[in-house]
Order: C-alpha cells, then structure tokens, then sequence
C-alpha cells in the first residue's frame, strides 16, 4: 500500500476522491486486511475512521444517523443507555461492517444489516457526494444505491453517513447451547427452531471436532423466553460469539448461503472432520484443510446447491468461488462502470 | 383476420407471431382498460397490450420491442397509486397477469416460487393449509400482484413488526430490457457472500430496470394468536401519543392503524361499515399476534395505554369474523373515501412517529388554506401518513388547489425529517416532488443506476426520475403540478 490518507470529515474525502487518479483502497479499522484479495502497488488506503460522530439518535423512533467510520462499540454503548439496540451481528466500524456484512442475518428473516440500512450520505471515486433513502423507516423514494453499499466491500462507493433502523432491546432474553448432537438431531433441532412463528433473535449450528451444537438466543417477554426454551429442551449457556471459523495453516475458509435442508448434502461434499459452520438467515462457513479441498468443494457446489468463495486463504485466491449468475455479474459489472468508471476503488 | 393484419403496424405483425392473436391487443377499444392506475389523473393509452404466460414468451417479446426501440411497461394488477404501470411514449403494456402459477412450495425451508401475476392474497391462500402465509399486506392484496409489490416495494398494515416487500424477497429470475436473463438472489439468500444485494436494490425500482418473472419469497409460519384492539378517542393527538405509548412499552405489534374522524364517518356510510364510533376524532386499530400468553399480556397493557389517554370507547374483536368487521372499515377507507368525490388524490408521506401529532396538524392548516376535503387514514406506527383529498378532477381550479395542497403536505414530510413516500412510489405523479428530497447529484447517481440496468430507458420510460431534457413525452400530470409551480412562483 502507497500510503495512508486519513480524512477528517466526508467534505475532506470527497476533496481527495477528487484530486486521486491512481487507486484507492477504502478502510475502517481494517480488520478485514486479511480477507480481500491484495492490493496493486500504488494503491492508496483511505482510512475512515476519523469521520466518528453520531449525528443523531431518535430512540423513540428507533432511528439513528451515524459516520461510517464511527465503531460499531460506541454506537452499542450509546444504544444501550437509550433501551435500543442495533439488531444484528458483526464488529469494526459501522461502514465496514455494512460494506462487508460478513455474516447476514443471524436468523431466517431476521435484521441484516441489509434490512438496517435505511439510507446514506456517501462519495463517488470522482468526489461526487450523493444521498440515498430516507432517515425514516419507510420511503420508497427513488432507487435504493444504499442497498449496493452492502457487501460492496468498498468498491462502488465511499459511505460517510449511514441512517440506521433501531429496536427496542428485547425484556429478557436467554442464550441456548445444545451440544453433543449427531448430524440428524443438529438438523431436526435448527430446522425446527428456524420455523417458529416466533424465532429466535439469534441460531447457529456448528460441527466440529467435539460434534454438533445448536446454539442461539431466545429473546422477549419472560414467559415466552421460558417456555421456547422447555418446549425445545434448550440448555442455558454463554453467549455464542464465535461467528466465524478460524483458517488453519494452509487450510481455507469457505463462506456461501445454503438452505437448512440441503445442509447434509453440503456436508457430504466436504471431508467428514471438516469444521462447520451455519448461521440461521442462511450464511455458512466451512474449514477446509488445503486449496486442492477447497476446489473440489467449489467444484460440487452446484450440486448441493449452494453458493460459495474462499473467504480466507492465499491472497490470489480470496472471493474465488462458484460462478455467479451471467446476467446478475454483467449487471454487477454494468454497476461498477456506472459508479466508478476508472476502477479507482479497489 | 386477413384484414385486421393488413393495418397492423409491422410491430404488432410480429407480436402476434409470438403470442397469438388473443393476447396481443392494439385496438383503442381494447386498450381502454389499460390507459392508467388507480392515478386517475395520469391517462394514456398504450400503444398495445401482451399478455404472455411464461418467461419465454416475455424474453421473445422484450427481444422484439428491444430491436424495434419500442419502450414497454411491465404491469401487475394496475392498482398503483402513482401512475407507474401506465404507458408513456407510445409504450406497449408487458401484462403480466397470466402469469399467476405458485411454482413452488418449500415448507421444511420456508420460500415460494412464483410466477409475478400471482395475487398477493392467492398466495396466502396457496400456503394457509400448511400454516403458513406471505406477510407483506398491502391493503389492495385481494387485487394486486406479488410482480407488483416487488416492484413497488410495497408495504401494508402489517408491515410495522414485519417489514416491506424487501425484507421478504429473497431472489428474482428478470427479463433484461434486451431481452436476456438475469438471477438474482437465491432461496437459500438474497446476496452470496461475494455479490452484491441486486435483488434489494431491485425491489422498489417501479418497473424501470427489467421485467421479473418468477420471484422467491419467504413464508411466515402463522402465530398462534391473534388480538384486534380498537380504541376512540376525542382528539387526534390523543391517538397519536397512544401510539408512541404502546411503541416506548416495549411492544411490538403486527399493526397500529389510524383513522380521523371523517374516514370514519365516510366508511360508516358506506358498504365498509363496521361499527366505528362515529362521534370520535379518531380510532386506533392495534393488532398483537404471538403465543397465546404472550399476547394476553400484551392485550392488557395496550387495553391500560388506551385508559390512560382517555379512550371514550375500547374494544377487542370477539372471534374471527368480528376482527373482520373492525379490519373491513381500515381496508375499505379509500374506497370509502372515493365515493365522496369523482376523483380521490391519495397522499403517502412519511414522518418520524414522534412528530405524527404535529404534522397532523399542519396538515389541517393546509387543507383548510387552500379549501379542500382533506381525509387521514394512516400506519401509524411506521409514521405513513395517507392524507387523502377528494375533489372534482372536471373542476380546473379544484384539481389546481388538490395540486397545491399535495405538494406542500409533502414538502412538510420532508421539513419533519420524512420521505414524499412510504409505499406507493414515485411513477409518474411525484417526478417533481422526487427533487425535494434528492438534489442533482442525488439524482443522477441514481440515473445512473438505471442505466445499468436499462441503458436505452426503454423499460418505463418517464417514471421515478425527472427526465427534463431527454423526456419526449411528459406525463399530463407533472405538467399539472408544473404548471401549479410556476403559478405559485409568480
Ligand atoms: C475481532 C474481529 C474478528 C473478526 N473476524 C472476522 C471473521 O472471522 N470473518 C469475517 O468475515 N469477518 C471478521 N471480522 C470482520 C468484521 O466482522 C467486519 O467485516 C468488520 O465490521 C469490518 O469492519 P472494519 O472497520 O474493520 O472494516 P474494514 O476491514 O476496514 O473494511 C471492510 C470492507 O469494507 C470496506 N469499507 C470500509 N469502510 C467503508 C465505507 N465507509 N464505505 C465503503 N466501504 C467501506 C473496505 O474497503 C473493506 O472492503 C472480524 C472483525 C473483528 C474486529
Ligand atoms: C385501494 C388500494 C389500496 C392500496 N393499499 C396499499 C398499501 O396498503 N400498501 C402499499 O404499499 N400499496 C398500496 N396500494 C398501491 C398498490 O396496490 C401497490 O403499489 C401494489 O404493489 C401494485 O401492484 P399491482 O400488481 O397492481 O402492480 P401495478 O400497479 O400493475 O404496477 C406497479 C408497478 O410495478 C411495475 N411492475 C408490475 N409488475 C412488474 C414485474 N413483474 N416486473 C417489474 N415491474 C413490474 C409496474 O411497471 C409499475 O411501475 C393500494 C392501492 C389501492 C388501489
């Protein structure tokens, strides 16, 4: 990287969009480093973490506007002390979190940071400053761009100010963590739970060596919370915050969306000991062992079916993965040449 | 037959080729019952109609229409509110209502497939057996279609504890307006994780970036109980502070609905009735709906909100056709409403919920300067006002003063911090009030947008975006409100 730019506020970026012509590569607190593919020597970083404030926070309406580089600790803490919450998973910076939306929703029609974004203030690679969507819940006022912030992971625009949609914080709320399952039990217990007319505000299903876990969060009025957990015999445990798998040396991680009742299928195109991960809006991750298993994976996707891409492994190899729909990339690609026609973001 | 070829335009010629003559209409008289929406107001006939039943059929004709320059419009049940699916520029009308079959069915995962003509309703209907349903719930649901609501990212009642359209689209198969394919999303989600959201950016963009053919949607499991509530009250305010009350507590209800005193009085004379109070300023609807115990709880301490901002009258449907008769009133109030009238202008601003009361008010001053008979039926819980004026559309000077208080009821959405619209779209009638929320710049990046989709605007052309310069052919009502404008402006 040729340098690290450190703008104080959108007007400061916007100004220095402008005068770049080389490329860019935008950050928050740069935890993601290790997830994208390397960047070309000449590329500049822009680091967005100076632009911090919140602008405003309407707890009553369940509505916020915060800088994109502000982290993602501080807005909870503020929240908090209001009685709301910013429904949904992942850490960094707001922006980073919602350009990379590494993990969707943690449950099937639950808040994503998709279903979050209510709109944003962002820049163009050419300095072009521009507003999407609305500060209240509901507009359908124009074409929603801020949906294309989310994972975008930097490369179609810069967002300095995100609207976010809040919630009130649940009045109890209680972590599950059912382990020692077999891979049918697993399965019968996520799917079951995934299909409540109440689900839970939180479900993930792990293998690994020790076998399968379903854990989760039940959240809401107090009985509710008691009687999900008899009905479904779900042991009380700590918080489940491993959200993603760990790359071994020379191994790989996985990531792709797959369906609850394909997930045997997925398991069987994988080596048994793989370790495993599924969130319950659909996001999995898969450790796999070596780039040689990684491809044969990739290879019997389709067949599963799911979609997939390497999320962590050599740098050449990141976002590798199975192909993505011809006219849904050429759109993508129609996209990036309407936003950033000199490639500038990378 | 011979003869009727003989005046078909080269065009037609070949869409009959491709569809038959049955559904390819062209005759004025035919196209009578395709010249607008429920926006009256925005008339034109299309220069044709095809009705194709498969995304095949709607590939070969998009292909055609593509090589002709021929713009098209998609179109669903036609019960848009802002002129969307209405034709400009001599475009051919893509309807899509033929294609209305419920290709799949998951319930272990929990998605449908289906084909865009399918009616919102039908599809609770296809699943009701299973316990299931779709939950976006637009009041015209017996009528409107799932293409439709995906395009207009449509929201309904229900959609403050269940989101919009979008938050229940998961994928779409579309017909690129050259005429090739594009999947986006996926039943298992709406983005991998190394693409983008396009199904998100998709839903919402009123029929001007491609046509959708089959799209995949999420199904709810049914609670376990429902509650209807509804309460009077003296004053509007009183209604509203109920709302932010119930929504502080903690509670999450399916649907806060609001409606003035003269909705009530207009729906209690008409076949809508349903036996609200009819002496009350206003009647708040609340919906809870959960397990059994769950809701009870709930139901007592909305019932206790009620008391507290001193309800005149408080009641809860005693069995299901009861909650039927209190929802026939809300669902029935434009219909209601439009027989006070020829024509209704219904308005869909937006504000934060905290600031209901105070633009209720306003917008009462507004309508009383510029004298006419303004109507409020609205989810308050989302803070979606539907203020609602009837008027003589044959009267210039009373169409003007519709004109002039729309725009400034939704200029004062946007002074509170709101949109110009919570769910029925841009499409033709606010092309000028788009620009009170989005300037230039604003506006181009999303033209911009568009053009990634539909790089010659041969899709809808002359909707959501004002196009000044390029536009050939500008709707009659933006040249209305323009005209108001300019008038205003001296
Ligand atoms: C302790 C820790 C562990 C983590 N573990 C994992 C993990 O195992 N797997 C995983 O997938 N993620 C992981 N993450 C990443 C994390 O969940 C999110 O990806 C994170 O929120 C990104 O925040 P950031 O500020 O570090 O973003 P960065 O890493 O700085 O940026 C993330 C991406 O977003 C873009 N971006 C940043 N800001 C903006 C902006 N304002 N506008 C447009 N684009 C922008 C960047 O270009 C980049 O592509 C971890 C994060 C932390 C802090
Ligand atoms: C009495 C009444 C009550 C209403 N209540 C509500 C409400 O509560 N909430 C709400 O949100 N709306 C409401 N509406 C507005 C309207 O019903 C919705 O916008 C609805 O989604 C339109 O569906 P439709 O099938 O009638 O689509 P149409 O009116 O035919 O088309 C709407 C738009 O979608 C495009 N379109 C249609 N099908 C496709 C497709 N397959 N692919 C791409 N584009 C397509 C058209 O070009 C057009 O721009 C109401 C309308 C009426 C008349």
């Amino acid at each position: 990287m040729n340098g690290v730019a450190r703008p104080a506020n959108a007007a400061e970026l916007a100004e220095l969009l402008r005068s770049k012509s080389g490329p860019v590569r935008l950050r928050g607190n740069g935890s993601r480093a290790d997830r994208v593919p390397p960047a070309a020597t000449g590329t500049i970083a822009i680091e967005l973490r100076n632009l911090a404030t919140i602008d405003r926070l309407d707890a009553a309406d369940f509505t916020c506007s915060v800088d994109a580089g502000l982290d993602r600790s501080t807005l909870d803490d503020e929240l908090a002390a209001r009685g709301v919450e910013l429904p949904c998973a992942g850490a960094g910076t707001l922006g980073g979190l919602f350009a990379s939306d590494p993990i969707g929703a943690t449950m099937f029609g639950g808040a994503s940071p998709r279903s979050l974004l209510l709109g944003l203030e962002g820049v163009l690679a050419d300095g072009t400053r521009f507003r999407s969507g609305a500060r209240v819940v509901k507009s359908v006022a124009g074409f929603d761009v801020h949906r294309l912030l989310v994972g975008s992971h930097g490369t179609l625009f810069a967002a300095t100010r995100l609207h976010l949609r809040l919630r009130a914080r649940p009045r109890a709320a209680a972590w599950f963590r059912n382990d020692a399952l077999d891979e049918a039990g697993a399965r019968t217990l996520f799917v079951a739970l995934r299909g409540l007319a109440v689900p839970p505000a939180a479900l993930h299903w792990r293998r690994d060596a020790r076998g399968h876990t379903v854990a989760g969060c039940i959240a809401g009025r107090a009985n509710h919370v008691a009687a999900t957990m008899r009905a479904h015999h779900l042991r009380e445990g700590a918080p489940f915050v491993d959200l993603h798998l760990q790359r071994t040396p020379g191994g790989e991680v996985l990531g792709g969306i797959v369906l609850p009742s394909r997930v045997p299928a997925l398991l069987a195109a994988a080596p048994p000991d793989a370790p495993f991960l599924v969130h319950g809006g659909g996001r999995f991750e898969i450790g796999l062992s070596s780039p040689a298993e990684s491809d044969a994976f990739v290879a019997a996707a389709p067949r599963v079916p799911c979609e997939a891409c390497i999320l962590l492994g050599e740098p050449a190899r990141r976002r590798r993965g199975t192909p993505i729909d011809p006219g849904q990339s050429r759109i993508a690609a129609e996209l990036k040449r309407a936003l950033d026609p000199d490639g500038i973001l990378v | 037959m011979a003869m009727l070829a003989r005046r078909m335009r080269p065009l037609e010629r070949s869409l009959v080729r491709l569809l038959g003559r049955e559904r390819v209409l062209h005759s004025p008289d035919a196209l009578l019952a395709w010249e607008c929406d429920g926006f009256t107001v925005h008339r034109r006939r299309p220069r044709a109609v095809v009705l194709p039943e498969s995304t095949d059929e709607v590939q070969a004709v998009v292909r055609a229409l593509h090589d002709a320059s021929v713009p098209f419009v998609p179109r669903g049940a036609g019960t848009c509110l802002s002129g969307g699916p209405t034709a400009n520029a001599d475009a051919v009308v893509v309807d899509l209502a033929r294609m209305r079959k419920v290709l799949q069915i998951s319930t272990e995962d929990l998605f449908a497939v289906v084909q865009p003509g399918v009616v919102n309703l039908d599809l609770t209907a296809a699943v009701h057996h299973l316990g299931l349903h779709y939950a976006p719930d637009p009041s015209s649901q017996s009528v409107c279609t799932i293409g439709g609501n995906f395009a207009e990212n449509s929201g309904g009642p229900h959609c403050f504890k269940y989101g919009m359209t979008v938050d229940h689209v998961l994928g779409a198969l579309v017909v690129l307006p050259d005429g090739s394919l594009a999947r986006l999303g996926d039943a298992a989600g709406a983005r991998a994780p190394h693409g983008l959201d396009l199904t998100g950016l998709f839903c919402g963009s009123e029929g001007t970036f491609a046509i959708a053919t089959e799209i995949t949607v999420r199904l709810c499991r049914d609670q376990e109980a429902v509650r209807t509530l509804l309460a009077s009250f003296p004053t509007m305010a009183a209604a509203c502070r109920t709302v932010s009350d119930v929504v502080a507590a903690g509670l999450l209800p399916a649907a806060l609905e609001i409606l003035d005193q003269a909705t009530i009085r207009a729906v209690e004379a008409s076949v809508y009735r349903a036996g609200y109070p009819a002496d009350a300023a206003a009647v708040l609807l609340v919906e809870l709906d959960g397990p059994t115990e769950v809701v009870a709880e709930e139901a007592a301490e909305v019932m206790a909100v009620f008391a507290r901002h001193g309800a005149l009258h408080r009641e809860e449907a005693s069995s299901p056709a009861d909650r039927k008769r209190l929802w026939k009133g809300r669902k029935g109030a434009f219909g209601a409403m439009g027989r006070l009238n020829t024509d209704l202008y219904v308005l869909d601003g937006v504000v934060p919920r905290t600031r209901l009361e105070e633009a209720l008010e306003r917008i009462a001053a507004i309508g009383r300067k510029h004298g006419v008979v303004l109507t409020n039926v609205f989810h308050a819980g989302d803070g979606n006002l539907h203020p609602n004026i009837s008027f003589d559309g044959r009267d210039a000077d009373q169409t003007a003063r519709t004109i002039a208080a729309g725009r400034e009821i939704l200029q004062l959405c946007v002074d509170l911090g709101g949109s110009v619209t919570g769910e029925h779209g841009i499409g033709s009638e606010k092309l000028e009030h788009v620009a009170m929320m989005y300037g230039p710049a604003d506006l181009d990046v999303m033209a911009r947008v568009r053009r990634a989709w539909n790089p010659r605007d041969l899709c809808n052309p002359g909707k959501v975006l004002p196009q000044r310069s390029s536009c050939a052919e500008v709707a009659k009502w933006p040249q209305m409100v323009a005209r108001v404008l300019d008038e205003e402006h001296g």
